[in-house]
């Protein structure tokens, strides 16, 4: 087979944190190129460095066995690379017609002829079976039409090779074996795919070959025939599944907070929150399983006071709660390890050191006269001190928050959460895109705060990481709790259905 | 540390090409531009009279240009600047022109009134802010029209002076005492001990680091638990009162009465003063002294070397596009990469 791609000694480093190292990667005419990796892995890192959007720190990239230099998304469009984003990027309110057409650069002119525009994009849509109906605005199709505008938006600017970044997730099941028919048409016309999932049945299903990342490397690339989900999974965890090493929890103690008939946007599928009843106690980790986007998020900021719910009650030790304030809820003692560390955790521009104090500057520890002076010496020492405990790598704690990896950054959050020792501590997706050995400590210090009769909520898109620590599951699809289940021996085959919402 | 570096270097590397580039205008003119900047240092700095007179037109423009800072700081914009100095003024204006109070009891009343005159005006397009959820930087803008047509309507009739379209100027009772005989007045003092409160407030007070944090991520300020929403209103009020404040003591301090075209360009003024001086309220001070240099001096130039004062504002406007455009480029990762690229090499040396 002819090549088309190859990634040679490919590294990108961010700070001295390397998000790719020494990445060599080959893409075939007419194959399809699975990357799978778990979150964190470097999948998208490497394909923003295939598309231009970042630049490699070392390596070389070659297009038909010529090096190349790609040094931006437009560059990458002009040498037949395509991608289609994971979150679409097109213009709501344009029609599918004016958003292919978008950023075309074959107009030339000041006028588009629209009629030779579109007889050229039905003979691609034909050709390639990617039904779409040219007319309509972008907001009255369906997800998965508006991934075929997508695909052929990247075919119509002539694309070689189609990069497909976890194309299935908001797919239904019929629309995926659509998107795999399309996969195939196209690697039988030639064109290349490089496709990003981490669904295993999928990934089994379409492939032709596999490369799995692990840590920003390359761990192997394998033909499909030669694996199986069982050895796939192993490689891209680095170990082989072991039960969990984690004793269970069977008895909680008094509830710290209690949900009853919850509803937060309750007609919203996937950002809403529908009847949801859930009890956390104390000394238990309730672990919130279910696939991205089913209301996990809504409800973690819902027992954070971030959100109010339309309806229902929630209880905060034994009290119900009037006002949802997330003050209100800190003064009640519940820590948030919230799910976008950089976003809404830390102030990125701040130091180390503000961030580790970031709530308590008020306090009589670090300053003085109702917070009219701040002690600076007290919150440097206390910085350090927490910079020691929680084994925070950092040139020192006067360096901005944002340039720490995330690793670092998710222990300045840890600091600051877990040492007012917490009642709640609510945790979404805490070990997000962190290598094994920071998700090992974090893993250790939700424990520990188990252990000492702390409450802890865990939402993760990660079913190992649920199935690892929690002492309770629930599992949750469309905003609606599906199940609960002991976290001892849980029933790993029923879960999975209730995550598809069987 | 890096960081700070490059923000002091920047705003002077911009400073430098803009005088290089006003340099090399002066020459086209056919003037000698080391005369002509000789006349223009001569022109600010020249005698105590000139110090004077710098010091005294850059009060105006430190109070606006702290008031851009503030609300700055708190990650809001507040483009009215110029509309609060011009509530301030005229409400002290009335105070001392109509209330027949004298003396310092009546100077406090004033400042306190222009103050409050100012944080008013600045809380509408707060509370549009954070109830309606408008865009502060539109109507903060257009209410500078609303308030310059308001004190049109104030000396053209209210308290109109005769037959010239103005007011009768404050009492001389009212009027702020001149420092050493010069023209610069206790205003100058005054600005320089709001940026001293505002530097204190920022970095030294609890309230000031939750202020900050707002201004730098909202997001997280709010799931960390500040009262988001009442610290963007705060720093409006706050930023409109300095500007008040500022309005007043200019009244009392240079301008005396009310006429048409007064306090016009103070306000995007104070937004360059801000940005050039980073955000940094004594930073902020020094720019707002360097631009009045720039404006008295250039007034001696003209009549030294006959270099037109527009020269000046070249150099005035050439000093902001370099800045702003500095900053930028700085944040650029290809200037990133080269930057490292440079210590690299030094290293390896």
């Amino acid at each position: 087979m002819e090549e088309f791609l190859r990634m040679e000694h490919v590294s990108k480093r961010f700070g001295d944190f390397y998000a790719n190292k020494d990445i060599n990667l080959t893409v075939y005419k007419g194959e399809v190129l699975t990357l799978l990796g778990e979150n964190g892995a470097g999948k998208s890192t490497l394909m923003n460095v295939l598309i231009g959007l970042y630049q490699p720190t070392e390596g070389s990239i070659y297009l038909n066995g010529k090096k190349v230099r790609i040094d931006s998304p437009a560059q990458a469009v002009r040498l037949g690379i395509g991608m289609v984003h994971q979150h679409f990027m097109l213009v709501e309110a344009m029609t599918v017609f004016e958003n292919i057409i978008l950023g075309d650069r074959n107009t030339k002119g000041v006028f588009i002829d629209r009629e030779a525009r579109k007889k050229e994009i039905l003979e691609l849509s034909a050709k390639y079976g990617l039904d779409v109906e040219l007319d309509r605005p972008i907001t009255e199709i369906a997800v998965g039409a508006q991934q075929r505008v997508e695909i052929l938006k990247a075919l119509y600017r002539g694309a070689e090779l189609l990069v497909l970044d976890e194309p299935s997730a908001a797919l239904t099941d019929i629309e995926v074996e659509g998107l795999f028919k399309i996969m195939r048409k196209l690697t039988e016309e030639g064109k290349s795919v490089i496709f990003i999932s981490h669904k295993m049945r999928e990934v089994l299903h379409i492939s032709d070959r596999i490369t799995i990342l692990r840590a920003g490397e390359v761990v192997t690339t394998l033909r499909r025939e030669e694996t199986d989900g069982q050895a796939l999974a192993n490689l891209m965890i680095g170990r082989e599944l072991a039960p969990s090493q984690y004793t269970k929890v069977e008895q909680a103690g008094e509830p710290v907070i209690q949900l009853k008939g919850v509803d937060f946007q309750k007609d919203s599928k996937h950002n809403g929150l529908s009847g949801v009843s859930l009890t956390v106690g104390r000394g238990e980790i309730v672990g919130i399983a279910g696939v991205d986007g089913n209301g996990q998020s809504q409800l973690a900021q819902v027992v954070t006071g971030v959100l109010t719910p339309d309806a229902g009650t929630v209880d905060m030790k034994g009290t119900r709660v009037a006002q949802f304030t997330p003050n209100g809820f800190i003064l009640e003692n519940v820590s948030h390890i919230p799910e976008d560390r950089n976003k809404m955790g830390l102030i990125g521009e701040m130091s180390v050191k503000d961030n580790i104090v970031l709530k308590t500057t008020e306090t009589q520890a670090f300053s003085s006269a109702k917070g009219l002076v701040l002690k600076k010496k007290a919150i440097r020492d206390y910085a350090l001190e927490m910079q020691e405990k929680y084994d925070i790598r950092c040139t020192s704690v006067e360096q901005e928050a944002r340039n720490l990896s995330g690793g670092n950054q998710q222990k300045v959050i840890l600091a600051r959460e877990l040492e007012g020792e917490p009642d709640l501590l609510v945790a979404v997706h805490p070990t997000r895109g962190l290598d094994i050995g920071a998700t090992r400590f974090i893993h250790d210090t939700m424990i520990e705060a188990r252990d000492r009769g702390c409450g802890v909520l865990l939402v993760s898109a990660d079913f190992d990481e649920i199935l690892e620590v929690s002492d309770r599951i629930v599992v949750m699809f469309e905003g609606q709790v599906m199940g609960v289940y002991s976290g001892k021996n849980p029933p790993i085959e029923e879960i999975s259905l209730a995550m598809a919402g069987k | 540390m890096k960081n700070k570096f490059v923000n002091i270097l920047v705003p002077l590397i911009s400073v430098l090409l803009a005088f290089v580039i006003g340099c090399i205008v002066i020459a086209v003119l056919g003037a000698n531009p080391f005369v002509a900047l000789q006349a223009l240092w001569t022109g600010a700095f020249g005698s105590m009279r000139n110090v004077g007179t710098t010091l005294a037109r850059s009060t105006p423009l430190i109070f606006t240009g702290l008031c851009a800072c503030f609300a700055y700081r708190c990650g809001v914009f507040n483009l009215g600047g110029e509309g609060q100095f011009i509530i301030g003024a005229v409400v002290c204006c009335f105070i001392a022109t109509r209330s027949g109070l004298e003396g310092p009891l009546a100077i406090v009343l004033c400042l306190a009134a222009g103050a409050l005159a100012g944080g008013l005006w600045a809380a509408v397009p707060g509370v549009l802010k954070i109830y309606r959820d408008q865009n502060e930087m539109i109507i903060s803008i257009m209410l500078n029209y609303v308030a310059t047509l308001f004190m049109g309507v104030v000396y053209t009739n209210w308290l109109r002076d005769g037959t010239v379209p103005q007011t009768a100027p404050v009492p001389d009772a009212t009027k702020l005492s001149r420092l050493f005989g010069l023209r610069v007045t206790t205003a100058f003092i005054l600005a320089i001990v709001v940026g001293l409160l505002i530097y204190y407030f920022l970095f030294y007070t609890s309230k000031g680091f939750q202020l900050r944090a707002v201004g730098l991520n909202m997001t997280a300020a709010q799931f960390n638990g500040f009262a988001v929403k009442r610290y963007i209103l705060m720093s409006f009020i706050v930023s409109g009162a300095i500007a008040g404040l500022g309005g007043s003591a200019d009244l009392m301090g240079t301008q005396y009465r009310l006429i048409n075209g007064y306090a016009s360009g103070y306000g995007f003024d104070g937004v360059a003063m801000a940005l050039i001086g980073q955000l940094h309220p004594l930073a902020t001070i020094l720019v707002a002294i360097f631009f009045a240099v720039l404006r008295v001096g250039s007034t001696t130039m003209q009549a030294a070397t006959g270099v037109p004062t527009s020269v000046s504002d070249i150099i005035q406007a050439l000093v902001i596009v370099f800045t702003v455009a500095g900053l930028a480029m700085v944040k650029l990762p290809q200037f990133k990469a080269a930057v490292a690229k440079l210590s690299a090499r030094k290293e390896a040396a």
